[in-house]
């Protein structure tokens, strides 16, 4: 098995907020049906709550910006962890997440460091 | 084991290699599929083939071919994995991680039977033309695993060079390994689309050698062989398969216009000025006969790729330029249209249609085709149409849009002729 992050490109917008309700709901949906395969997840705010951060070298003062890392017309609003037997596996379920026809999902597998 | 001298002795060195090159070769590519199953690792049953080929260039001109040159590669490819996979597991854990969960023991001694290497032939080909790798990715490693060429000989075929080529092919085993590509056959509810892309594959290997869109040639006969040797093997693994059957047909039917195709100078020569007698009349013999099975594998709904090849049969089959059945081959374009719609086919529907009726019905078909204005083809098609229509100013425009786009050099000598 193997542990995959589905990363959610959606709309910039507080999912949170009421009027988005009925998105929500299509997650609860999702996560339910895909409660055998989920390890982990969240959601998160829009990206004009997002501080950059950074420092000149490992201490220093940290540096930081105002808004996300990249711009780009969907943001990053989420993930799941996915554990799945394979890429078709994880494939398939990311199709299933409410952002695959209301943005997109990007499946990258996930490091399994040695303990 | 036989001797060499039995089975190559007529031949010349040069000749007798390539005959044994050829025998490691299809051998080769029966070992890696199944030892790719048994490994879970393409990387590293790549490596172990290519040891034992090596080893079989070696010691077979000196010993002789074995009896049965698949059992003796397998044994040997086998026993480099074993190695390679010791070697890796000594110089670290890092190294032994990237093996995942294998060990030697895993290895089978067993031979595996036809049956079984033909699924593990299949497995590879679905692995290989994932749709989760880029198309030109997986034309690479096609070309690299089921048809056996060298990464040299890969980077040769799609003109990068070879540290390029090995670049790419690394990320793409990597990708295979980490991201979870899977070494099987697809359900039965994906499978229809995921051979649709394994076929794409396999035309995008071909076009690329028949309509070489990049270097000096017209073609390149090389990579053209090489996708009929990869159609050959999925035709064989699904006989039954109507889009096995038409590209099967297609491609034979293509490429048998090869010699006809170049003049002496490597221009090139419109199919209504070649010497037909130059064609391969029996790749066309072979190929006849798989339109009529394709057909009737695809009765209700025609397979696009069979559609393609009895639109190809009409015209192998036409005495001449003259004496094409155009009425026949429009009716053809138009059942590809319903299957297969899209403006390269309106495009080459309306150059039968010039014939069957006319270059003025012919260029208003032409001109009503959306999306085609960085295709070199449609204004070149809309220039002779123009020209026939005695419109010069207008035909010699459209040649000069047809020049600023990108072609190979055959193809622009001819649209300077």
């Amino acid at each position: 098995m193997t542990q995959y992050a589905a990363l959610i490109y959606s709309r910039d917008v507080d999912w949170s907020a009421p009027e988005y309700a009925a998105e929500t709901a299509q997650y609860g949906e999702f996560a339910e049906a895909a409660s055998a395969v989920i390890r982990g997840g969240a959601s998160l705010y829009p990206t004009s709550t997002a501080t950059t951060v950074r420092v000149e070298a490992k201490g220093g003062t940290p540096m930081t910006t105002d808004g996300p890392y990249a711009e780009t017309k969907e943001a990053l609003t989420g993930f799941y962890l996915l554990e799945c037997a394979d890429l078709d596996e994880a494939v398939r379920v990311a199709a299933t997440i409410p952002a695959a026809w209301d943005g997109v999902i990007e499946v990258r597998p996930v490091i399994e460091f040695p303990m | 084991m036989s001797s060499v001298a039995s089975g190559a002795g007529s031949l010349a060195p040069e000749d007798a290699h390539r005959a044994l090159a050829e025998i490691v070769r299809v051998a080769g590519r029966d070992v890696l599929a199944t030892l790719a199953r048994w490994t879970g690792n393409l990387a590293l049953a790549e490596d172990a083939v290519q040891d034992a080929s090596v080893r079989a260039l070696q010691t077979w001109p000196r010993d002789g071919i074995p009896d049965i040159p698949v059992a003796w590669l397998r044994t040997t490819a086998r026993r480099c994995a074993v190695d390679l996979i010791r070697r890796e597991v000594v110089r670290g854990p890092k190294e032994a991680l990237a093996l995942g969960p294998l060990t030697d023991t895993v290895l089978p001694e067993e031979d595996p039977g036809p049956e079984v290497v033909e699924d593990d032939l299949l497995r590879l080909v679905f692995t290989c033309c994932h749709p989760s790798l880029a198309p030109e990715t997986r034309v690479a490693l096609a070309l690299r695993t089921l048809c056996g060429l060298s990464t040299e000989e890969v980077a040769r075929a799609l003109l990068v060079s070879e540290p390029t080529m090995a670049k790419r092919l690394t990320r793409a085993r990597q990708k295979i390994r980490l991201a979870g590509i899977p070494y099987r056959v697809p359900s039965a509810h994906d499978l229809p689309e995921r051979w649709d892309t394994v076929l794409a594959t396999t035309y995008l290997m071909f076009n690329e050698g028949y309509a070489a869109t990049a270097g000096p040639e017209l073609t390149r006969p090389a990579l053209v062989a090489e996708a009929l040797r990869l159609t050959r093997l999925l035709h064989r693994l699904r006989p039954r398969d109507p889009g096995a059957t038409g590209l099967l047909a297609l491609i034979l039917l293509q490429d048998s216009r090869r010699a006809a195709r170049t003049d002496a100078a490597g221009g090139a020569v419109l199919l209504a000025d070649q010497d037909r007698a130059r064609w391969d009349h029996a790749a066309i013999a072979e190929a006849v006969p798989l339109v009529g099975e394709g057909l009737r594998l695809s009765p209700a709904h025609p397979d696009p790729y069979v559609v393609q090849s009895t639109i190809a049969a009409c015209h192998a089959l036409a005495p001449s330029w003259q004496e094409t059945d155009w009425a026949a081959i429009e009716s053809w374009y138009d059942v590809l249209l319903r299957v297969d719609d899209g403006p390269v086919v309106r495009l080459n529907r309306a150059v039968a249609v010039a014939e069957a009726r006319g270059p003025a019905e012919a260029l208003a078909l032409v001109d009503a085709i959306d999306g085609l204005r960085e295709y070199p083809l449609w204004h070149a098609t809309r220039a002779a149409l123009l020209r026939r229509l005695d419109r010069p100013t207008e035909a010699a425009t459209a040649d000069e849009q047809a020049r600023r786009l990108p072609l190979n050099a055959a193809q622009r000598d001819l649209l300077d002729g």
